[in-house]
């Protein structure tokens, strides 16, 4: 597999505040990458960096080869990078159909098409189990249907490179399952996934690899199986003294 | 503030039968005796309308409040007069006001469309007050004392009218064109969320730049008919800070963001500041502060908002059972924790 997103040195100040430092790492193609860490580790900083919602500090991003780390984020989209929100952002006044017609008019690696995109919206709605609120105005949705919305509106722009920040947050378990099962269809059709996850049951059991933030470092990184075992995440996220059993005990505690 | 989503092809075909057939009826009034004062209320109507449309892509589709619309309405009416008084024929002439209008739009678009919200606003009317100094101290201009233009042969009331006319159908179907339109769709989730918009591909500042351009063309055009019908204007006139509040406040009263909202607005204004400013010249400004606290506080959506819920709630009783409002208060029941 080749790296499809190379990060180096990636650091971002706010005023005398590092809330990321000198990241490095990469991810390859048709994988479920997953960026874990304790509330403020700078995973969210990091994550718009690379859509191009913040500026970096310093440090490169580079996509197949491209330099990005400058660009805004109407640009990066174009490339094949597109994110969803950790707090669902939906154009509410507007209906759901209309919600993922932007992506798929404005986003994408093609220039906007002028005729209909009504059947490849309604595919995606399906896909999304929303069809049934194709013409609710997006601000009458209740949270589950927001986040499957988030994650329609970012696949009209046809990703090669997802970023999915907290995309199961504040979902019930069911609908976590049917969230995540959706997301290993999309692995499965090609699409490389850049996972944001509080929720470490969902990270565990999805992702390829992981990388632990702290303090906007890097702490760890490795397969699922790795991190669950390795001491220094343990330490950060149970605190020093902590007695662990098993890996199953950091899965409980966070 | 909620367009609606796709009105049913039925419905589409009634509001296109009601716009023919009031432009029929409008272009055979001239001819029909009505009483020349009639029309030339109607005449400014028009240019009112026109203007409000104009503001409404702007400040309703794309959300993007301006307070300083007076500076397009003044540069098209000062271009088309330098141009009429230097021969140009008048609708060459309101071309190039559409266009100098358009051109001040960009200018005046790249810093401040750098701003969001209230900020761009404000800057709005630091920016309208500027210019109007500017133009009342150049001689060009002719100062505070105004600017007349030569008569042009014989003055024909129903040639202006049918200008103005002209120009407010121009902005309705510009209008109608870019609220259906993928651009009027990049517009309205500029509106909503601006970076979520981006995210998705949408290049606000380029949009917004386009849509300021496209309102400043149509409200220049209408200065400029402004100009060539009255024969005489002055910057603290045209380019007043009133005349842009005047813009704001059409579609504010009539709904932001619809196509019927400007043009009810427009109306209305153009109706009450005939009757108020005839019989009460303080008291207007009053009467629209008032109103406007009133549509902020009870009625965002303006008339056509008011029309709206008043129809749903008719239909809801009518039908007995529970209504559109109902269903949709339930779904907005189940939002958030």
């Amino acid at each position: 597999m080749t790296d499809l997103l190379v990060v180096e040195g990636l650091t971002r100040h706010f005023g005398g505040l590092a809330a990321v430092t000198d990241l490095h790492f990469q991810v390859k193609e048709g994988e479920i990458f997953g960026i874990i860490g304790p509330n403020g580790a700078g995973k969210t900083t990091a994550f718009s960096m690379i859509a191009g919602s913040l500026k970096p500090s310093r440090g490169s991003i580079r996509f197949r080869g491209q330099e990005i780390a400058a660009w805004p984020s109407h640009r990066v989209v174009h490339l094949g990078i597109c994110r969803t929100h950790q707090i669902p952002r939906p154009f509410t006044d507007m209906t759901v159909h209309e919600n993922v017609e932007v992506g798929f008019r404005y986003g994408g690696r093609r220039t906007a098409p002028r005729g209909p995109v009504t059947t490849e919206i309604e595919r995606l709605l399906e896909f999304t189990a929303l069809s049934a609120w194709a013409d609710t105005p997006a601000g009458a949705l209740p949270t589950g249907n927001r986040k499957r919305l988030e994650l329609a509106r970012a696949l009209a722009t046809d990703p090669v490179l997802l970023l999915c920040d907290e995309i199961c947050g504040g979902l019930n378990s069911a609908e976590t399952q049917a969230m995540l099962a959706l997301l290993r269809r999309l692995r499965e059709a090609g699409v490389t996934i850049l996972y944001i996850e509080h929720d470490m049951r969902a990270v565990m059991g999805i992702c390829d690899r992981i990388m632990v933030l702290n303090y906007g470092e890097k702490l760890a990184e490795g397969t699922p199986h790795d991190i669950q075992h390795d001491e220094g995440v343990i330490e950060a996220y149970l605190g020093r003294r902590a007695s662990i059993r098993s890996a199953g005990g950091v899965e409980r505690r966070a | 503030m909620t367009p609606a989503a796709s009105p049913s092809p039925a419905r589409n075909r009634l509001a296109g039968t009601g716009a023919v057939l009031t432009l029929a009826v409008l272009l055979l009034l001239p001819s029909a005796g009505v009483p020349s004062n009639v029309i030339r209320l109607l005449l400014g109507t028009f240019l009112w309308v026109a203007a409000s449309l104009a503001w409404n892509l702007l400040g309703g589709v794309t959300g993007q409040v301006s307070f300083g619309f007076a500076v397009f309405y003044g540069l098209g009416a000062y271009t088309a007069a330098f141009a009429i008084s230097g021969g140009v024929n008048p609708y060459v002439a309101f071309a190039a006001a559409g266009l100098v209008a358009a051109l001040g739009s960009i200018l005046i678009g790249i810093p401040t469309f750098r701003l969001r919200g209230p900020y761009f606003a404000i800057a709005t009317i630091g920016v309208n007050e500027a210019i109007r100094i500017v133009m009342s101290n150049l001689a060009i201009t002719g100062g505070a004392s105004g600017y007349r233009l030569p008569a042009a042969g014989r003055f024909s009331q129903a040639e202006h009218y049918y200008t103005a006319l002209g120009i407010a159908a121009v902005a309705f179907l510009v209008s109608w064109y870019v609220m259906r339109s993928p651009f009027g769709l990049a517009l309205r989730a500029i509106r909503e969320d601006q970076d979520a918009a981006a995210d998705l591909g949408v290049h606000p500042f380029r949009c917004k730049l386009t849509v300021h351009a496209l309102s400043a063309f149509l409200t220049g055009m209408a200065g400029g008919a402004f100009a060539r019908y009255t024969a005489y204007i002055h910057p603290d006139g045209v380019f007043s800070f009133a005349t842009g509040i005047s813009i704001l406040l059409m579609p504010v009263i009539g709904g932001l963001g619809t196509l019927p909202g400007p043009v009810i607005g427009a109306i209305i204004y153009s109706i009450v500041q005939e009757e108020m400013v005839v019989n009460f010249p303080q008291f207007h400004l009053l009467l629209y502060g008032a109103l406007l606290i009133l549509i902020v506080l009870f009625e965002p959506g303006g008339l056509v908002g008011l029309a709206k819920r008043l129809a749903r709630s008719v239909r809801g009783r009518m039908t007995g059972g529970p209504g559109e409002p109902a269903v949709a208060r339930a779904r907005l029941g189940k939002v958030g924790p």
